[in-house]
């Protein structure tokens, strides 16, 4: 007997995978879609009336400044994983020798660890009576405690420490493919090292920092908990906003309206990233590769 | 040694003391034997044995740890049955499949989690135990499909296209052939799953019920009650078990390269 | 696969085991019971107490409806919100007659408008809100009045709840408008003044604010009574203020929600609740009032004659009992909403 044709081990698993994504992402997010259109309700969680109130909602001023404060807190924290980020990817991408892999696993742990636990480490270090004050006072530089946590700086360091790994995880791969060849070409070309990095590495590590972006940017706006531990609940991230809509004031609709957008906004930095990987590639058949 | 030597070394060491120094504090202050204060009292593994005696928690853990089991297997089945299809055949929709499962890894925790309180609600699914489960299940299979593939791709067509010439049928050729060049992926896959399940707080957070909570949860509501020397224990121990794990994944993954 | 086969196996009979064993799900306020008397009623009653908490009346509220009501036995609505369940239908009316220690409970806090005859909530405590301050960073007597956290030399020291009727009361209340007040201009004129508080306010937080307090992260700021009358036994410097505008005035109560699956084990839960040596544990560890008179013949003078915890006549000199504001609970949500967001661009 070959393959019994009604239990295929290929349409079996492919059958299982599309159940399961089908039955457990896509008609939730069918149904998120659906709920965005509808109107809040009374006693019940939503009243079946069509409605684009929820989209217009969030062009009211108050929910504007939400996105706008939290895609800059999240902007601010994409930045600073790629400031600290990319210096350290290129630099661990050259490491040679045996000490390698130790130090790309010790990127790999935090990558790993809950970033609760991480959030709450940054709690300990941050208090007013907490390690980074007693070590200032210590010093000498600072005679009071100064104010660490419960601030808007406090919020962007936790969301930086929390989602570094996820920066230089994607930039780490795109360098150490990156070829050398092309750099040594340029230089023996008479190229100074800023162009070097400005018109080679730059391109051609584009799809790393445009992953990296992705994968910090995202979480960064979802994070609710960092606010909540480090920002004493002041600084509203979109997270904050969906959580409370769902958790607490009970507006589905307008809770879903908001992720829908968040999703659109994840859709729109995909196309970017395909784009930048097809430019790439041109890139690459430019230069004989 | 050269100054552009040391300051990339002195670099490359701020940045791993960025992202060790908080957490080796934590796990410092698990030892010290002060309820308050943050000064050095002296070595004490009190907090330790507080913990240990505290029912509760053992029990919530238990729980995570039940959870983490089943969805990290079920898990890896499912993404290890998609990986192999992915990488073997061509069927409808490989394609928006292969995006879907990138797609996943990418998107905000939040909007699954609140889809699928949605979903789980409509259906009339009493919150608890089994949508803990399948809300995990769901977001751990993109993890292992990855590694899973990841090492297949390294692989040679050609062994596979021997076994079916030697009349192997697809099932036996995956039992007998594939899946034992596939292990170390697959329990790579199931390790990390089973991390990222102890782990999980957002998505738990909107389809956990009320009488099954979860260990990251129930530290979430001690860490909002404030620093305390059993949560610096607890999440020591959360730490190490994550540190371990992560280095088996690791070295099985690199096994063989 | 065998094992595997045996794992899912083992966790398919783990819910149904759970369902047959007696339980409890108890939703309530975070510090607000002791663990012992959980543990006492578990050793008692071989009930297992499945014991989850919340930190505002808001959250609660959206659990319990998202669960239908099927998921908790018993939670601890303030008064304003046990009106509000009632009014729709999501409470389980009481079966006085179970409850043979509710004799013990102080007729003054019972059939209260929000639930006439006591038919479907139980008081759990009473208490205020007023403000808190340590003594060893601010003067004695500076603080008398809500509107004296306004000083801009109190900036970024301030603690309000994260609790929306909390903080949009008193904006109404230094306005000398009712806490409860839902004329649409007082709310939007409350948010200016709330606004200007801004600059003050270090966080909101609401699980437990004495430990803020205690560990010197505030100064000063809004805190319940019975985390204040704890703080100031801990640390003598942290006072308690009864505002001059008036404190606000509520009532916990513990009520079953409607859906409720272990009915008998929650009337055993509140009946062992109201006995006056239990009554006494709770009182000493989470130092609110209590509403229990043969709890209170129990406690030391030293804790009744507490001005924090038992408030006398004059403390409660223009104190305004919270109330539901119905659908005007929209415009609340509105204007925190607005504040929140204004806080976050401080």
């Amino acid at each position: 007997m070959r393959v019994n044709p009604l239990f295929s081990f290929k349409w079996f698993s492919a059958g299982l995978i599309w159940f399961w994504l089908g039955l457990f992402v896509l008609v939730p997010l069918l149904m998120l879609l659906t709920a965005s259109f509808l109107q809040r309700g009374e006693t019940e969680f939503v009243k079946f009336a069509f409605t684009l109130e929820n989209y217009q909602r969030i062009f009211n001023p108050i929910y504007l400044d939400v996105f706008w404060n939290s895609f800059y807190l999240a902007a601010m924290t994409t930045l600073f994983c790629l400031l600290l980020g990319y210096p350290f990817a290129f630099l661990l991408a050259r490491v040679t020798g045996k000490y390698k892999h130790l130090l790309l696993l010790f990127v790999i742990i935090p990558f790993w660890t809950s970033s609760l636990i991480r959030t709450y480490a940054m709690v300990i270090i941050l208090k007013t009576n907490g390690v980074m004050n007693s070590f200032l006072q210590w010093l000498g530089l600072i005679q009071e405690p100064i104010q660490l946590l419960y601030t808007p700086a406090a919020v962007v360091v936790g969301l930086v420490y929390s989602l570094l790994p996820f920066m230089v995880l994607p930039l780490y791969a795109t360098i150490e493919k990156l070829d050398i060849r092309l750099i040594e070409a340029a230089k023996d070309l008479g190229a100074r090292n800023v162009r070097i990095f400005w018109s080679i590495i730059i391109p051609l590590t584009m799809p790393g920092i445009i992953a990296g972006s992705m994968l910090v940017f995202l979480p960064a706006l979802g994070m609710f908990y960092i606010p909540d531990l480090l920002g004493g609940a002041k600084a509203l991230l979109i997270g904050n906003l969906i959580q409370n809509q769902f958790l607490s004031a009970r507006d589905w609709p307008f809770g879903a309206a908001v992720s829908i957008i968040l999703v659109l906004v994840m859709s729109l930095l995909l196309v970017l990233y395909y784009f930048s990987i097809l430019r790439n590639s041109n890139n690459r058949d430019k230069v004989g590769l | 040694m050269s100054l552009k030597r040391l300051s990339k070394i002195s670099y490359m060491s701020l940045i791993y003391g960025f992202l060790y120094f908080p957490i080796l504090i934590l796990i410092i202050y698990s030892f010290n034997d002060s309820k308050y204060s943050f000064a050095w009292k002296g070595f004490t593994l009190n907090w330790y044995h507080q913990l240990f005696d505290n029912q509760e928690l053992l029990e919530v853990a238990l729980n995570s740890l039940m959870v983490a089991v089943v969805s990290a297997s079920v898990a890896t089945l499912i993404g290890t049955l998609t990986a192999v299809a992915l990488y073997r055949y061509h069927f409808f929709g490989k394609k928006v499949l292969y995006g879907l499962i990138y797609i996943l890894i990418m998107s905000p925790e939040i909007v699954m989690g609140i889809s699928l309180l949605i979903l789980f609600i409509a259906l009339s699914m009493p919150l608890g135990f089994w949508t803990l489960l399948l809300s995990h299940i769901t977001f751990c299979i993109p993890f292992v499909v990855i590694t899973v593939f990841g090492r297949l791709s390294g692989f040679n067509k050609a062994i596979i296209e021997a076994a079916k010439d030697l009349g192997a049928s697809e099932f036996a050729t995956f039992r007998l052939v594939v899946l034992p060049m596939l292990m170390p992926a697959v329990i790579a896959g199931w390790l990390l799953s089973f991390t990222l399940s102890m782990d999980d707080v957002i998505i738990s957070f909107f389809v956990t019920g009320p009488n099954f909570q979860l260990l990251p949860l129930k530290i979430y509501s001690m860490v909002k009650l404030g620093v305390k020397p059993e949560i610096n224990a607890l999440s020591t121990i959360m730490f190490i078990i994550t540190l371990i794990i992560v280095i088996i994944a690791q070295s099985l993954l690199r096994e063989k390269k | 696969m065998k094992k595997l086969l045996f794992m899912l196996l083992f966790a398919l009979s783990t819910p149904s085991f759970a369902e047959e064993a007696k339980e409890l799900n108890l939703y309530n306020w975070a510090e607000y019971l002791p663990k012992a008397v959980l543990d006492k009623f578990t050793q008692e009653t071989g009930i297992k107490v499945n014991y989850a908490t919340y930190d505002t009346n808001e959250v609660m509220y959206a659990k319990v409806k998202t669960l239908r009501g099927e998921g908790y036995d018993l939670v601890v609505p303030s008064n304003y919100y046990v009106s509000r369940m009632i009014r729709e239908n999501m409470l389980t009316k009481l079966d006085l007659s179970k409850l043979s220690n509710f004799k013990n409970l102080d007729s003054k806090l019972l059939n209260q408008t929000y639930d006439p005859n006591n038919q479907f909530s139980v008081p759990y405590t009473w208490g205020t809100t007023g403000i808190g301050f340590n003594s060893k960073q601010i003067k004695m007597g500076a603080i008398s009045k809500w509107a004296d956290l306004w000083d801009i030399k109190y900036k970024n020291s301030l603690l309000m709840l994260d609790d929306m009727r909390e903080v949009m009361g008193m904006g109404l209340k230094v306005l000398g408008y009712a806490a409860n007040d839902t004329n649409e201009e007082h709310l939007n004129q409350a948010y200016e003044k709330l606004k200007e508080l801004l600059p003050n306010i270090k966080m909101f937080y609401a699980e437990s604010p004495k430990v803020m307090f205690l560990e010197g992260e505030v100064k000063s700021g809004m805190i319940w009574n019975g985390e204040a009358f704890i703080a100031n036994r801990e640390n003598a410097d942290i006072q308690y203020v009864y505002p001059a505008e008036g404190v606000t005035l509520w009532v916990d109560n513990l009520v079953i929600p409607q859906g409720a699956k272990h009915l008998e084990n929650a009337y055993k839960f509140i009946n062992f609740i109201l006995r006056p040596e239990i009554g006494k544990i709770i009182a000493e560890e989470i130092g609110y009032a209590s509403p229990n008179l043969e709890v209170i013949k129990l406690l030391p003078k030293k804790v009744t004659e507490n001005r924090i915890a038992y408030p006398s006549a004059d403390d409660l000199k223009n104190a305004q009992l919270q109330q539901d504001v119905g659908d005007s609970l929209v415009l609340f949500e509105k204007y925190w909403q607005k504040l929140k967001v204004a806080a976050g661009k401080q």
